[in-house]
């Protein structure tokens, strides 16, 4: 049996072509501004099996996991860390508030100014982005520790790692995940502005550069749709990941699996 | 695919964690047969019919016979291009000479002129608008909205000039950054009155909707204009004085044909930007001057001094490399 959930997913995506298709062949949408969504998707076909553009898309993977892996890196530990000790935490809390809110896409210029190659550009600016939702969730999942399972654990003479170790890093785990998935989707769109914005050697962003300084809107699209097809299979796959690691968690939390 | 995905990944994650600082520059570095400094270059493009010599020097061996391997790398405008070139992330870029010698009078860095790249000829940089547009000369831009590829730029400059011509102030306008993939849909939908344009954009919103040009900017004074060359700073330059002379050599060769045959330009231009063969095969060319004219090149900073883009006068001679013998 298919899930019901994506036979909607499917109705509403097709639902969503046909409409854009009949506005641009009523003419309610230019479509040599727009062209046709049946244009868009026979290219996006096309780019499935052009080359260039399959290494485009390797780049974009190469920088976005680099980007990705070094955020979770530097942000789990720094998220445990000010998670078990608040008071750090309230020190620093401010900074954080403060420096989450810029946009990662504005520094570009900035890091391109400062960083010796273009794969470090982008990775910084990547990581920048990525590594909030990982470091927020991280610090709620400590907070969100059971005192009761904390307090048994000392009872019985265990140490402050041991708590740690024992209780609030696996209780924190499926939080940290939320993170890496928010941070996931983030990271790929940050990738994709920063190839749009600084170049590159290649990337989905650089193809779309080429394929509107050649004056076709169909290309810029269709490289587009990819972006957003690689985002959606991405964020699927971590959701099941959190499904199949952390069920016991989306039972506790009464979350419907 | 997956597989070198990830081998570069763990790549940059262990050059990123283990080095803080320093290039982390993949050329060679050691010394060849020819006595180059260094064999790889990195060169930063723009998608656009300027850089045609570049791919047909790619294309014809022209780097490979004096032992370079030249890395092109995409960038999106020379606003992005020199910082990159300022940090050593490209060694040599195509640069605008209004954005270098900007960047020169703001010392950014010292820029050297290794060779010239392009130049303007009639219908390459012209004003349009809406076929339907009441807009029909340029007086009547008077309190419109131009989109111009960026504010401060060679485009301020070149329409500033012909509305000037036309007893216009520049003032009179309102000048829209856009880029240039942007403004055809923008004047279509009416939000901007007017866009100033280059090929192929030019070509297709003529075709494609109908519009109509009512200026070529780059005459009277702006005729000729000289409008980018590759640019490297002078710490490279003095690091590797034979590898940017091998440079020059390679580039003025293909310059030469770039200028001499418009089909050698046609087909590289599809090979490096998405545009369609029929496109390329129809839209006006600038030329590929080979030779680097002090005389020329100083005419775009006198007149970005005139309109107020430079503050004071700039002599360009010593900007410029001389051509290795």
């Amino acid at each position: 049996m298919i899930d019901p959930r994506v036979v909607r997913g499917v109705v509403g995506v097709a639902g969503l072509l046909a409409v854009a298709e009949a506005a641009g062949r009523a003419g309610l949408m230019d479509t040599r501004i727009m062209p046709l969504a049946s244009t868009v998707v026979a290219r996006a076909a096309g780019l499935a099996v052009d080359g260039e553009f399959l290494q485009d898309v390797s780049a974009t993977l190469g920088v976005w996991a680099a980007g990705l892996v070094v955020a979770i890196l530097l942000a789990v530990p720094v998220g445990v860390l000010l998670g078990s000790l608040p008071r750090v935490e309230a020190a620093v809390r401010p900074l954080i508030e403060f420096l989450r809110p810029i946009p990662s896409v504005a520094l570009i210029p900035l890091v391109a100014l400062i960083a010796a190659s273009d794969a470090r550009v982008k990775v910084t600016v990547i990581v920048y982005a990525a590594c909030w939702p990982v470091l927020v969730n991280t610090m709620y999942g400590l907070h969100d520790v059971d005192p009761v399972a904390k307090d048994t654990l000392r009872a019985f003479g265990f140490g402050r790692l041991a708590v740690l170790l024992r209780v609030a890093l696996p209780s924190a785990a499926p939080f940290v995940l939320t993170g890496v998935r928010l941070a996931a989707s983030v990271a790929l769109v940050v990738a994709v502005s920063a190839e749009l914005l600084a170049g590159g050697a290649g990337g989905i962003g650089v193809y779309i550069i080429k394929a509107g300084s050649g004056y076709r809107v169909d290309l810029m699209v269709a490289a587009a749709v990819w972006a957003g097809l690689i985002g959606l299979a991405v964020n699927a796959l971590l959701v099941r990941a959190e499904r199949v690691l952390f069920r016991w968690h989306a039972a506790r939390a009464g979350v419907a699996a | 695919m997956r597989r070198i995905g990830r081998r570069s990944a763990i790549g940059l994650v262990v050059a990123l964690t283990l080095t803080g600082c320093g290039g982390a520059n993949t050329s060679t570095e050691s010394g060849t047969g020819n006595g180059l400094e260094k064999t790889t270059l990195t060169v930063g493009v723009l998608p656009i019919a300027d850089v045609a010599a570049l791919f047909i020097a790619q294309q014809r061996g022209f780097f490979k016979a004096e032992g370079l391997t030249v890395n092109p790398q995409i960038v999106a405008s020379t606003v992005v291009a020199i910082p990159k070139l300022v940090s050593g992330a490209v060694d040599i870029t195509l640069g605008n000479y209004f954005s270098v010698l900007s960047a020169q009078e703001k010392q950014m860095a010292k820029f050297r002129i290794l060779a010239d790249t392009f130049q303007a000829k009639p219908d390459v940089f012209d004003i349009v608008v809406k076929g339907d547009s009441p807009i029909k000369s340029v007086k009547d831009l008077k309190g419109k909205k131009i989109s111009v590829a960026s504010l401060n730029s060679i485009g301020t400059l070149a329409v500033d000039s012909t509305l000037r011509v036309n007893g216009l102030d520049p003032k009179d306008v309102q000048y829209v950054p856009m880029a240039f993939p942007d403004a055809p849909g923008k004047l279509a939908a009416g939000q901007t009155d007017a866009a100033w344009l280059t090929e192929p954009f030019l070509t297709g919103v003529q075709k494609d909707m109908g519009a109509r040009k009512i200026a070529d900017t780059m005459t009277g004074a702006m005729a000729d204009f000289p409008i980018a060359g590759w640019t490297t700073t002078d710490s490279v330059l003095q690091k590797y004085p034979k590898t940017m002379a091998a440079f020059q050599r390679a580039i003025v060769k293909a310059q030469q044909i770039a200028d001499s045959d418009r089909e050698a330009v046609e087909k590289v231009l599809p090979s490096y930007t998405k545009i369609t063969p029929e496109a390329a095969s129809v839209i006006t060319l600038g030329s590929y001057p080979s030779s680097l004219n002090p005389t020329r090149i100083q005419r775009v900073a006198d007149i970005m001094l005139e309109y107020g883009y430079l503050k004071s006068k700039m002599d360009v001679t010593p900007l410029l490399v001389p051509m290795p013998q």
